[in-house]
């Protein structure tokens, strides 16, 4: 293993033992190249390269057949910027995602209140609220198409409506949000517990003690205890409802939904790569896209530090 | 790569090596509608005619996820011996780059000769002199009618169908008399107001029925949009007239709502068996000639050989084989609803008899269909572009004439861009049939 | 939590706002249970009932048709099987790849390591959604399309899963590793030895997590498998299934066989899967 410890010789015995100790001590950190080897390689084929990738294509006119294709320098992203369908796609994402983030954030966090404070079958609650986000997406999906097909779906039916959820461009989104609810709150749900079982009680029983109310404790204590795990919530919601695609897909049967309303990006995106074959075109807006989700990234890191550096 | 021949093992799954047969024809198709129940049957025969061959048949997903897949799995080089698509997307699908060309000396010992065809239709298969498509039949859009309850509202000639209607004043007319008999709660017809595809395929057919055109065909190459804004807003206010009379319950499923019990649904042919299934006593005829010519929307199915590097032996042949014995014992077919594309089917007195087949048969005759350009084809990026568009104006989210001035623009965009396989454009000639 | 503190002490009596809150409980169970329900009775009815209208709630005429159909004809015990295998194997290189990076980064000293790092975190912001059209074409390059390579590898290079262990490991103190190095541990023993058993819930939450993303994922394994014989479940019902017209009892069928499977297991492992999940989520802080 170390030669400098095999060479070491016996008499200045005592002496070595502790220098070979402080030795082995520093060199067991030492050359970790390998423990990160396996994943460095994985990443850099899967995650680096295919980005490289993605910037080098979006400067070319290349067809899904992967044959050799030519330079168009900035043409991809001039057409991009101007493509309306593009801008309506990220709008549509957009809008999604501002319908959903709070909604979910704050129906979470009342279920976990909920699940937290009744005494009785914490399993039960637990598992209600939790299982639909084990399904796979285009299950969920699934169900609340057949739930919400005018005519045969049973939501209608049993709220008394007529509403076209699926074929209206001013239901589509909603009923693609409704469904993402039902089936993502669980996630944050069982964050927010988490931090609600995570508040120690004593800070309870001091307010007790001090005669605050339960809404005055929940003030005081629960929500200000909240702010970390919400913007958590909130960061990792934007970011997953950015990437919509799986449900609005499936409920709409794979096709852009009512007069395009439920076309997200990434549907766009794989629409003209896989589907109109340009390949060049849909890597040039898979990079705007990232730089999109780069900026909402970076920004969250902005704030989370200036509130740090606030709090200090 | 060192580990690939692990990756290949891996890759060719569990099935292949559970199946026991001497050849393996995979096959792919997209026959979702009541037509593959029908498909499924022929593959049957003809497994208990040829044991030798294992026939692994898939359907997926239709429309452009199935195209979608093919071409991926075309350019992947992991292509099944066998497929079908529309043949309006064949020029656009990059023969011989991602299809194969058929072996017709091959055809021909199982039986299909050109000679069997009509010549417009076996054509409309050939790029650069070579056969990439086979055809298997011509399908059609259709006004399916119950009976019963047209009966009840006079609406049925002497010999059981439907009176003819020759303009959208006698057409309105009908959906009048049969709305004052149909059952309350249904729509009176079923026009997919919201559905891009059918509205675009309806979109062609009376577009087409008034004459319009879409651009010059000056062969090889379409220099010009001749697009006719004034037909086409004619088209779409006829479209919308159906919901703001109240005829259409926009969004309802049309199908269901017509086994339920509403009078009248535009649907393709493919409907036929689901609608005799149910035990329903309907019809079906072309659409109406509500603009005084025939004329219905028309598509048909072929096979095609997806790409594969190493094609030819004994799975090519046996899927040759394939092909020929679904294209020549059409008659299953038919029943599905579709028109069989090979002639010796369409004189048998067992096609003569089948019902509603014999009704519409006459479709075939005048088939309005998409212009032949790489953009074209069913659920193409021109259906893809414009059919929203057709929505919009039906649902009543646009008006019928700024719809058409939009549809107009978007012909004109498309004629100038580029078809991504060979980076021609249609006014250049690229990849026109 | 303790369920055993729980039963030795003896339970609240109903107070009148236990009473309100667990009604309320019940009735937002049975909301969020409800879309389950449906489907489960909707793949006990005949095709024809499925599609009835006006639709009801329970079947008329109760069948199993719908399942037995699934079976018969469907594709189904493949995907089950597909599913299976790229989940079982993408869990397996995850936890194994991502406990030694996440040591390696936390405890190990190598040239560039903190622009390395700093790499892995700007991966974070990439996924099959954002990349996809490149991602693909360069599993393409690789010959790997309509493999099951080509599902798993793609999968198996999670930033969050490094970053979270990461950031257990470097919790673990290090006084612990030091010791054993004094007498004459190689790094690697006293990462299997001692390590490795240490962290065995932090390993069982990653473990978890990306055994329910990868039996979950449809977005990647439907743009790199076309061949519906190496479909997995979520992709299989969603493009396959979907193609015979709409059956509605199969396709109820065919999603509760694929979604089933899961809340069964949640059901007998609630603890560690809540515990795990929420410490995946939680380290994100």
């Amino acid at each position: 293993m170390t030669t400098s410890a095999q060479t070491v010789v016996a008499p200045a015995r005592a002496k070595t033992a502790a220098a070979t100790a402080t030795v082995r001590r520093k060199q067991g950190f030492q050359h970790g190249g390998w423990f990160v080897a396996p994943f460095l390689a994985l990443f850099a084929l899967f995650v680096v390269w295919p980005l490289l990738r993605g910037v080098y294509l979006s400067f070319t006119d290349a067809n899904i057949s992967g044959d050799a294709a030519s330079f168009v320098g900035l043409d991809n992203y001039r057409e991009a910027l101007n493509d309306q369908a593009m801008w309506d796609a990220l709008g549509h994402s957009a809008y999604f995602t501002l319908l959903v983030v709070p909604c979910i954030t704050v129906l979470a966090f009342l279920l976990a209140m909920l699940a937290h404070h009744i005494e009785r079958g914490k399993w039960l609650w637990r598992l209600c609220f939790f299982a639909p986000f084990l399904l796979p997406s285009t299950v969920a999906a699934n169900m609340w198409q057949w739930l919400f097909t005018q005519g045969i779906g049973l939501f209608n039916e049993t709220f008394g409506l007529t509403t076209p959820w699926l074929t209206d461009k001013s239901y589509a989104m909603l009923a693609i949000v409704i469904a993402t609810l039902w089936w993502t709150v669980g996630f944050s749900f069982l964050l927010y517990l988490a931090a609600l079982q995570g508040i120690p009680d004593h800070l309870y029983e001091a307010a007790k003690l001090d005669g605050a109310n339960a809404w005055h404790r929940m003030v005081h204590i629960t929500l200000p205890m909240m702010r970390h795990i919400t913007g958590l919530v909130i960061a990792l919601q934007a970011l997953a409802s950015l990437q919509l695609f799986d449900q609005a897909v499936v409920m709409m049967d794979f096709s852009p939904g009512p007069e395009l309303s439920t076309r997200s990006f990434v549907q766009y995106t794989l629409e003209q790569g896989f589907t109109s074959y340009r390949v060049g075109y849909a890597s040039a807006m898979s990079i705007i896209f990232f730089v999109i989700i780069a900026a909402v990234a970076l920004a969250r890191m902005a704030l989370l530090r200036n509130r740090e550096e606030g709090t200090r | 790569m060192a580990g690939s021949l692990g990756f290949a093992a891996l890759g060719t799954g569990a099935d292949a090596l559970a199946s026991g047969a001497d050849t393996r024809v995979r096959y792919w198709n997209l026959f979702s509608g009541g037509d593959g129940a029908n498909m499924i049957a022929m593959l049957d025969a003809f497994r208990k005619e040829n044991p030798g061959i294992d026939v692994k048949d898939s359907t997926l997903q239709w429309g452009n996820p199935f195209y979608t897949k093919l071409a991926m799995a075309a350019a992947g080089n992991r292509a099944p011996e066998l497929g079908v698509m529309h043949m309006g997307r064949v020029a656009g699908f990059s023969p011989g780059r991602l299809l194969d060309p058929w072996d017709e000396a091959l055809l021909a010992k199982y039986g299909v000769r050109k000679e069997d065809y009509n010549p417009a239709l076996w054509n409309r298969g050939v790029i650069d002199g070579k056969l990439y498509a086979l055809p298997l039949d011509i399908h059609v859009q259709l006004c399916f009618y119950r009976k019963d309850v047209l009966k009840k509202a006079d609406l049925l000639g002497d010999d059981g169908r439907m009176i003819p209607v020759t303009s959208t004043d006698e057409w309105f007319d009908v959906l009048k008399k049969a709305k004052s008999v149909q059952k309350k709660g249904l729509q009176t017809i079923g026009l997919w107001t919201n559905d891009q595809n059918f509205q675009w395929w309806f979109f062609v057919a009376f577009y087409t029925q008034l004459g319009g055109r879409w651009f010059n065909d000056d062969a090889p190459a379409n220099t010009e949009v001749l697009f006719d804004v004034d037909k086409a807003t004619q088209v779409l206010e006829f479209f919308r007239q159906h919901v703001t009379d109240g005829y259409v319950i926009p969004g309802a499923p049309t199908g269901e709502q017509f086994i339920n019990g509403a009078p009248f649904t535009w649907e393709g042919n493919w409907s036929v068996p689901v609608f005799s299934g149910a035990k329903l006593d309907y019809g079906a005829t072309p659409l109406p000639p509500v603009f005084g010519k025939q004329a219905t929307h028309a598509e048909s199915h072929a096979f095609v050989l997806p790409h594969q590097s190493g094609r030819g032996g004994a799975t090519n042949e046996a899927a040759h084989e394939l092909a020929a014995y679904v294209v020549t014992h059409a008659l299953q077919w038919a029943a599905g609803g579709h028109i069989p594309a090979y002639t010796p089917t369409l004189s048998t007195a067992a096609y003569k008899k089948l019902e509603p087949q014999n009704e519409y048969v006459s479709a075939m005759d005048h088939q309005a269909t998409e212009p032949k350009v790489w953009f074209a084809g069913s659920t193409g990026v021109l259906a893809q572009d414009l059919g929203p568009v057709v929505v919009s104006s039906t649902m009543g989210s646009a008006k019928p004439d700024a719809v058409a001035r939009t549809m107009k623009s978007h012909l004109t965009k498309l004629l100038a861009s580029k078809n991504p396989m060979d980076g021609k454009t249609a006014a250049q000639g690229g990849a026109v049939a | 939590m303790s369920s055993t503190q729980i039963r030795l002490k003896p339970r609240n009596p109903w107070t009148p706002s236990q009473i309100v809150l667990t009604l309320l409980g019940v009735a937002v169970s049975a909301l969020f249970m409800a879309p389950i329900a449906a489907a489960l009775l909707t793949s006990l009815k005949s095709e024809a009932e499925a599609a009835e209208i006006p639709p009801h709630w329970l079947p008329e005429v109760w069948t199993g048709q719908a399942w037995k159909a699934l079976w018969e004809t469907g594709n189904i015990s493949n995907w089950f099987v597909n599913s299976l295998v790229v989940s079982v194997l993408v869990t397996a290189v995850v936890v194994t790849v991502a406990a030694l990076a996440g040591y390696g980064f936390a405890r190990t000293e190598f040239k560039g390591k903190s622009a390395l790092m700093g790499v892995v975190m700007a991966g974070l912001m990439i996924s099959p959604a954002v990349l996809g059209v490149p991602l693909f074409t360069t599993v393409q390059q690789m010959g790997m399309v309509d493999t099951y390579w080509g599902m798993i590898l793609p999968q198996c290079a999670p930033a969050a899963m490094v970053y979270i262990l990461y950031k257990f490991f470097q919790g673990i103190p290090r006084e612990l590793e030091e010791a054993a190095f004094i007498d004459g541990a190689g790094r690697w023993r006293v990462f299997f030895t001692i390590v490795l058993p240490l962290s065995r819930p932090s390993l069982a939450a990653v473990g978890i997590f990306t055994f329910i993303a990868s039996w979950n994922n449809f977005l990647w394994p439907y743009m790199v498998t076309n061949n519906p014989d190496l479909m997995t479940m979520p992709n299989g019902i969603a493009t396959v299934m979907n193609s015979y017209g709409i059956q509605w009892a199969q396709l109820m069928a065919g999603g509760l066989m694929a979604g089933l499977p899961l809340i069964i297991v949640f059901i007998f492992f609630q603890r560690q899967i809540v515990a795990g999940v929420a410490h995946t989520g939680l380290a994100g802080q």
